[in-house]
Order: C-alpha cells, then structure tokens, then sequence
C-alpha cells in the first residue's frame, strides 16, 4: 500500500511518516504544493493524505488535478479547524474523507485503513486479525468460524483496533472515535471501560484469545503477538 | 427634554419676565409722564388767574365761581388727587386738583382750586397693556416658530450623524463616513467622530488579525505535539515502563486540553467576528437525534435516562451546519457534565424553541451568570467552562433568545432556546439570561 503524505510543517509531517510506516504503509513525503503535484503527476498512490493549507498553493487545487486525470487514489483531507468551509469543498470535490487538526494518529490509521479498503475492494474485504473474520461491510465478526453479536459501539471499538493492530490507542483516541468530536468530560472515560469489558467477554466467550491488552494509565493496545 | 426645548423654556421665561417688568414700567412712566403733564398745565391756570389779577381784568368772584372751584374758607394748599363724578360718563373719575390762594382786589382772599381729569391715564394703561401683550404674544410665538424651524434645519446635520452613529456596528470593519456641514460645530464633532471609528476601525482590525494569528501558529504546534506524544507511546520500552507511560499520557492529556480550550476560544473569537456569514437551512430535528446518538455511551456511563421528543415535525433553523454543530454538542455535553449519575436529560424540540433539562446537583446563584467564560461549578473540573459561553455567543449571533432556569429546590436545570427571537445585534456578555418566570 502506498501513501502519499502531503504536508508543510516538517514536525508534523515526521510524526505522521513514522506512524503511518509502523502501520505497514509505503509513505511518500510532499512538503509543498510543487512536489506534491511532481509525484502525483508521476507515480500511482492508494492514497494520498492532503492538508489544505500549503505555502505555495491550495490543496483543493491539487485535488482536483487528481480528479481530473482519474486517479483510483483515495483522499483524505487534512484541514486546520477554522476552515470548515474548505472541508466542503473538498469532499464536493470528490475527497472521500477529512480529518481535522488536530487528530490522533490513530483515528488517521483507521480512516487510511477505511478508504483503503473501500476503494481497492468495494468494501467487500474481510479482515483477519489472528482467530478473527471481520467483513466490514456486513458488520459481520465471526471467531473462530463462529458468528459473535457486537452491538453497534463494541463493533466500532473492535474495528478500531483492528485497524491499528500493535498500536497503544489512547483513552482520548477511543473516546472521540466512538463518541464524535470534543468528549472532555475526564469521566467519559469510563464508558470505555464498560464497553471494553463486554467486548472482552465477548470474545472470551467464544474462546478468542484475550489480545486486547490495557495498558496502564495509557489506555489500550491490540496485541498481535 | 430636547435641547431646543429646553432653551426655548429659558427664552420664554426671560422675555415674559421682561414684558411683565416692562409693562409695569412703561405704565408707571407714562402715568407720570402725564401726570407732570396735568400738573403743568394747572400750575400755568394758576398763573394765567394771578396774571389776569395782577392785571385787573379778573371778573368778580362771583362771576369766577360759575366757572371755577373757590372758597372763602382757607383750604389746604398745593396738588391733591380726588374723585369726581362725571355727569356724561356717570362715573367717579379720578382728578387731579390744585389749591391756592388768591387774592382779589376789593373781594379779599379766596382759595381757588382748578381740576383736571386724569381719567386719559387709565385709558393709557388699557393701550399700553394691549400694545405689550400683543407683541409679547407675537414674539413667544414667533420664537417657537423659529425654534422648530432651527431644529428641522439647523439641526439636521445633528440628526444624521446621531443615526449615523446610531446603526453604526464595528463588526462590519468600516469606520463612519459622515459629510461636513456648514455649520462648524457639527463639522468639527462629525470630523472628531470620523477620525474615531477610523481609529476604532484599525484597533479592531489589528486585535482581529492578532486573534487569528495567534489562533493559526497555535493550533499547528499543538498539532505536533499531540502526534509526537502519541508516537511516543509507541515506543514499547516507554509504553510498558509504569512510571513513564502515565507521565506521557498525562501530558498527552493535557495536550489534548489546551488544544480543546484553544478551539473553543478561536471559536468564541470567531463569532465575535462574524465569521460565519454563511447559513444554510439545518434540519435540527436530524441533527439532534444525530447528536444524541453520539453521546449516547456518555450517557450510559454515567447512567443517565434521557428522553428525546421531536414529534412535532421537521424543524428547520437558518444557521452555520458547524455553529449549529458546536450549538447541540455544547448543550448535550452542559446537562451530561452537570448531571448526577442515575439522572435525567430531557430534550424537547418544538418549532419555535429548544429545551434542554437535566437534573443536578444543587445550585445557588444568579443562573445569568452560568454563561460567563471559564465559569465552573467544580473548580477541579478539567474542562474549561467554556460550552455555555459558546451557547450564549452563537444564539446571540442568529438572535435567539436563550432562558436559564432552575426549579425543584435548585436540582433541575433548564435551557431553552427560542428560534423566532426578535433578530437583535450580538449581546453584551452575560446581559441575555433572565430569570426564571415560574
């Protein structure tokens, strides 16, 4: 799979690299708006990461030069919060999703992983993770050959996991991601635990092996040793 | 009362005290003036009789008292006022008399007395009253004409700057343009006024500009940060370390606060601003449900029964999608971060208002001020008392009317918002909660 990370700030752009290396990708680096559209013009991506806002051009720019040359990359849009009006535009445009900064880097796995998986399988992939079938499209999870009945929150959290295996998932990551934007009521945090802890019971259940692993003040990691 | 009012009291007063004064005074100078006059002419009678004396060619007394007032008894001598009737006019009239004596040749002395009728005098006050309210009554009137007409005229350079001022709004980042009458004292306050809002303009543009700038080189370290600590916390040797991880993840925490707070505040800001020109038809009903889907593990968390009522239809508000966003998010999260575990949420949408109740603990104070910025009821609380800030300022911005009230001892908090408010001007802070009317 390979990537293609369009952003101007060398800091964010590194940590960004990094993360998206240990999820497996091949990351391409663009820090402005020319060597981003260079590599557009001469190699093929899965996906290219877009911010907006670059020193020496428009994103939405860029976006459209994809388009219009019918590139299969999926995009995802990476914009400063005070400009939701070009969030608009960018998915008017045919971006097929956008973060807003800042995020945590694993809601950008999970995204990646989403449109990914869209767009190269039309959604109809199943994912494995050791004894685990998901097919993300039915909202099917099977264990161990047999079907398991998530309600809606525990199958989103396993599905988060699933898209950042080996990845230590905050508290605050798995908050906003089952809960939207802007849960900062410290005790929110404990509607994790609940759900963590039937979903946990869950899968023991059915005999999967407990790969969940808390980790201590920290929050949770799917373990895929 | 209006300037011209209130001069034109002062003038009114003035010239009637004036008239009054100058009635008076005429009256008594005339009166005297004539009756110097009346004085003169018996004293010149009186002369003319001792000249004819003198001259021998008086008649006899007896003669003289058909035409003249004489006594052979002594009488006090000199002028005197007395009444006397008038046999045409059937009236007493004032007269005024002179005494002397006089001596006749062969007949001994008489004392004559010659009179003459004042009765012209009062006649004379009749005129000069007439005369002088008449043209008191000409000029009050035409003082108040002619101060109306200054007031339409003269001072309506005046008018138009004071509407100018009046509609003048800082948020539309121009400074006022307003015309040099002919008249200088309205020239130099239209002038001083310009060259105010000129200032007021720049000050408020390089405050703006200074905000979003702030605003944007925060937000992108901010960004850093929280990638770089959450990178951090990949790395196994720290992740498993028991004493560092809760360290970084405290620290991860407090990013994510600050970077929360900092959202919050360039929001405020941008309100303030009116950066949210665009408004769309939102369905609010959707929204909400959308909404309280979301939070719906936050409530169960914290076991809170909710009831959400919409039946009444499709409700359709004109408003920014991400002020009307950030408008649910911050009332849903308000009755979840002020509830009591086991309690209740109550959502109720109707065409014309939004109300949200929840139970809580018990509170005392003024509910106004509930909506001040960095307000907690906990001080320890780790959010930053922001969200119903936020409420106030977006429902300020399209106008609603926003009521805070408390009932049942203090334990149950409701906000309701009403769409078709009066479309007013953004609020001072604090000034639109009232108190509860039940």
């Amino acid at each position: 799979m390979k990537l293609l990370l369009v952003e101007d700030e060398p800091a964010l752009r590194r940590a960004l690299f990094s993360s998206l290396r240990q999820a497996g990708y091949v990351v391409e680096e663009a820090a402005d708006f020319a060597q981003a559209e260079e590599k557009v013009m001469l190699y093929q991506y899965d996906c290219v990461l877009l911010d907006l806002t670059l020193p020496d051009g428009n994103g939405l720019d860029l976006l459209r030069a994809l388009k219009s040359q019918g590139s299969p990359a999926g995009v995802l849009i990476i914009t400063a919060r005070d400009a939701l009006d070009d969030k608009v535009a960018g998915l008017d445009l045919g971006a097929d999703d956008y973060l807003i900064k800042p995020f945590h880097l694993s809601e950008l796995n999970a995204r990646v992983r989403a449109i990914i998986r869209r767009r190269q399988f039309q959604g109809q992939q199943q994912l494995v993770f050791r004894d685990l079938l998901v097919w993300p499209e039915l909202a099917e999870v099977h264990v161990r050959g047999e079907q398991l009945t998530l309600t809606k929150k525990e199958y989103d959290l396993l599905l988060y996991f699933l898209s950042n295996p080996g990845r230590v998932l905050t508290k605050e990551a798995i908050a906003e991601h089952l809960c939207g934007d802007a849960v900062d009521a410290a005790d929110s945090f404990d509607f994790i635990y609940t759900h963590l802890k039937n979903l946990r019971k869950k899968l023991q259940e059915k005999g999967a092996d407990n790969y969940i692993r808390t980790m201590y003040g920290v929050g949770y990691k799917l373990s895929n040793e | 009362m209006k300037l011209l009012a209130a001069t034109t009291r002062y003038y009114l007063a003035l010239t009637t005290l004036l008239f009054v004064l100058g009635s008076f005074g005429l009256y008594y100078g005339v009166e005297w003036a004539l009756r110097g006059e009346v004085e003169e002419e018996l004293q010149a009678r009186r002369q003319e009789l001792i000249e004819k004396v003198q001259a021998h060619q008086l008649t006899s007394v007896a003669v003289l008292q058909t035409l003249l007032v004489i006594s052979r008894q002594p009488k006090p001598v000199g002028f005197s006022d007395t009444l006397l009737l008038d046999a045409q006019e059937h009236e007493q009239v004032p007269n005024r008399q002179l005494t002397f004596p006089l001596t006749v040749p062969g007949e001994g002395t008489v004392w004559v007395t010659l009179r003459k009728s004042l009765v012209e005098a009062d006649d004379l006050l009749g005129v000069v009253l007439a005369v002088m309210l008449g043209v008191l009554t000409l000029l009050l009137g035409g003082v108040v004409l002619i101060n109306r007409w200054l007031a339409g005229r003269m001072w309506a350079p005046f008018q138009h700057t004071l509407a100018a001022l009046r509609s003048y709004d800082l948020q539309q980042h121009k400074a006022l343009d307003l015309p040099t009458p002919a008249i200088a004292e309205f020239a130099e306050l239209n002038l001083a006024l310009t060259t105010l809002s000129q200032r007021l303009v720049s000050d408020y543009e390089s405050l703006r500009e200074f905000t979003g700038n702030a605003a944007h080189e925060t937000q992108t370290p901010l960004a850093i940060m929280q990638a770089q600590l959450e990178q951090l916390l990949q790395i196994p040797a720290l992740a498993e370390d028991d004493a560092a991880a809760p360290l970084v993840a405290e620290l991860y925490g407090a990013t994510l606060r600050l970077s929360r707070l900092h959202q919050a505040l360039s929001l405020l800001s941008k309100i303030e601003n009116r950066q949210f020109a665009q408004a769309v038809p939102i369905r609010l009903d959707q929204l909400l449900q959308e909404k309280v889907a979301q939070l719906t593990p936050l409530f169960d968390a914290r076991e809170l029964r909710y009831g959400l009522d919409i039946a009444s239809g499709p409700v359709i508000v004109q408003m920014h999608p991400g002020l009307a966003d950030s408008l649910l998010q911050n009332l849903l999260q308000n009755a979840v971060k002020h509830n009591v575990r086991g309690g209740e949420i109550g959502i109720t949408l109707a065409p014309q208002e939004l109300k949200i109740s929840n139970t809580g603990a018990a509170v005392g104070g003024d509910p106004s001020r509930f909506f001040e910025r960095f307000r907690k009821q906990n001080a320890a609380s780790e959010s930053p008392g922001l969200g119903l800030s936020i409420v106030q300022q977006i429902c300020g911005y399209y106008g609603f009317g926003i009521d805070y009230f408390i009932t049942e001892a203090g334990t149950r908090h409701t906000l309701r918002i009403e769409f078709s408010h009066t479309a007013a001007p953004l609020p001072k802070r604090n000034a639109e909660a009232s108190r509860p009317t039940e």
